[in-house]
């Protein structure tokens, strides 16, 4: 892939392939789920965790490489702090030990201010960058992130950033989403075990009778939707306490009006 | 805590193309995912990380790191598999609902012996190669100019970013801002230091996105390299040796299961 994009003449391919990535991030999961239960009985896991890696890992490059064609020299320039904002909160965080991530408000910040696009290349480069430095475990979650940002992108073009009830929502929906898809990865990858408190968690739903990957689903399901409310919260906190003349200056937020109507009449 | 991985060495895995380490990485981890034995990732382990690691002389690097990383996860999936694999019939030993079976401890040891070859042979990539040697191969590969300069940019961003985050602290403490002890209560301390944070490193995109511009950031004509990327036919052809066996392990598997 060159680089010879202005938007406009790639457009099609650019479109293609996010809806192609999609596609094969959605058809990944439906297949874990709907061949799950013959697969743990005969115990070989075998196509089921390269399903997983390949799968989510081929989605999640093929949206990434559809969307940065689409972003301005300006949001190019955004995401690196963005990134930097997700790595250095959610260690922070990780060495506090609290049950949640907090790993995602850069992305949900991009998102809000620069759309979905945006979002999606944060996202997967976040966990490149940080399995590049820090630790490599987050890598196969890539996809997770990339969903994040797709759908933080969304909530914002639909005005869920405008009134201050909407943002839990929004985040504890995308939490459930993030849950779901990330689920495949820690069953059939890391075998439930990604950490001391969610490998506990999943042992005790399994030993009341669920499946590897129904166990992993109920986890990240305790967990997910109130990380991501918390930092959709936050970022829509964060936002709220800003000037609006730095908002305003984002094309994707005057486009949108994703905080209401400006309120000078520069628009 | 330095913001890479990477350490310097005068090695011949040091001096192979990163985009030949990125592929040997991918096609690695294909294979120990396609055969759904232990010995298999066992297999991997001796015979191309463990002299991997020798040659490139971070073989102490590697073992500490990788033993930071991987002894939390593999205790805990050998505790959770062990005792609730949901497939097990053989019990070794009950206590309540939890049952130590050999399926569990068969299932631990696959999914184990995968990850052990997930991280090292991920760390052991990291280990030896620079980022910005890898992301000019994998430009010059054809990925967008783009995404290399978002990774190296957020690499040399972390540190400052650090610097202004705890200065920003250090700011609010000094009129009065209370850091509790309490790691929950202590979740409050974010808002006021994430709005000055982002406010203040989102004011200076907009000065170096009009320097990129000035710079031809955003122009698509091909651009040539400043320091080329060392390449050998062997590699070359090695690209696409390491696909194939790949390939023909997940054929092999695919075939096997279905006899």
């Amino acid at each position: 892939m060159t680089s010879s994009a202005t938007a406009t003449p790639n457009k099609s391919r650019n479109l293609a392939l996010v809806v192609g990535g999609t596609v094969i991030v959605l058809a990944t999961y439906l297949y874990l789920v709907i061949s799950q239960p013959t697969e743990l009985q005969t115990s070989s896991t075998a196509p089921a965790g390269l399903i997983a890696m390949a799968g989510y890992l081929v989605g999640a490059v093929l949206i990434a490489a559809g969307s940065i064609h689409r972003l301005s020299t300006t949001t190019i320039a955004m995401i690196p702090v963005a990134i930097a904002l997700n790595i250095v909160v959610g260690q922070l965080v990780a060495v506090i030990g609290l049950p949640v991530y907090l790993d995602s408000m850069g992305t949900v910040l991009v998102a809000a201010l620069a759309g979905p696009a945006a979002g999606v290349v944060t996202g997967i480069l976040t966990n490149v960058i940080w399995g590049l430095t820090l630790s490599p475990i987050v890598l196969p979650f890539a996809v997770v992130q990339v969903v994040i940002g797709m759908m933080a992108g969304y909530a914002a073009r639909g005005g869920l950033f405008r009134k201050p009830w909407l943002p839990p929502i929004a985040g504890a929906l995308t939490g459930v989403v993030a849950a779901m898809i990330s689920a495949p990865i820690s069953a059939f990858i890391f075998g439930g075990a990604t950490g001391g408190g969610t490998g506990a968690l999943v042992g005790m739903f399994q030993a009341m009778g669920q499946s590897l990957l129904g166990a992993t689903t109920m986890q990240g399901l305790l967990s997910d939707p109130l990380d991501k409310l918390i930092s959709f919260t936050v970022v829509y906190l964060v936002l709220s306490a800003l000037p609006a003349r730095f908002k305003q200056r984002f094309p994707f937020v005057r486009q949108y009006q994703v905080f209401g109507k400006a309120p000078a009449a520069k628009a | 805590m330095s913001s890479t991985l990477y350490v310097e060495r005068p090695s011949a895995v040091h001096r192979l193309n990163p985009v030949t380490k990125l592929v040997a990485l991918l096609c690695v981890i294909v294979v120990v995912f396609a055969i759904p034995q232990w010995w298999a990732s066992g297999a991997v382990l001796l015979l191309v990380i463990v002299p991997a690691a020798v040659i490139s002389g971070c073989g102490g690097a590697l073992a500490r790191i990788g033993g930071q990383i991987l002894l939390p996860l593999l205790v805990v999936l050998v505790l959770v598999q062990g005792l609730t694999f949901p497939g097990g019939q053989t019990v070794l030993w009950r206590w309540g609902p939890l049952a130590l079976t050999t399926e569990g401890l068969m299932f631990a040891a696959t999914i184990g012996a995968r990850i052990v070859v997930l991280v090292l042979s991920s760390v052991l990539l990291v280990l030896t190669t620079h980022p910005g040697d890898l992301m000019s191969a994998l430009t010059e590969a054809g990925m967008s100019p783009r995404f290399a300069y978002i990774i190296s940019s957020t690499l040399q961003l972390i540190p400052s970013f650090r610097a202004r985050a705890d200065s920003i602290l250090l700011a609010q403490q000094a009129r009065g801002l209370a850091v509790p002890r309490n790691p929950v209560r202590r979740l409050g301390v974010l808002m006021p230091l994430l709005a000055p944070l982002v406010l203040g490193m989102f004011t200076d995109v907009e000065e170096r996105s009009t320097a990129m511009e000035a710079r031809g950031f955003g122009s698509t004509a091909k651009r040539t390299t400043l320091t080329p990327v060392r390449d050998s036919r062997a590699q070359k052809v090695a690209r696409w040796v390491m696909p194939a066996v790949a390939l023909l392990a997940v054929v092999l598997q695919v075939g096997w299961g279905l006899l």
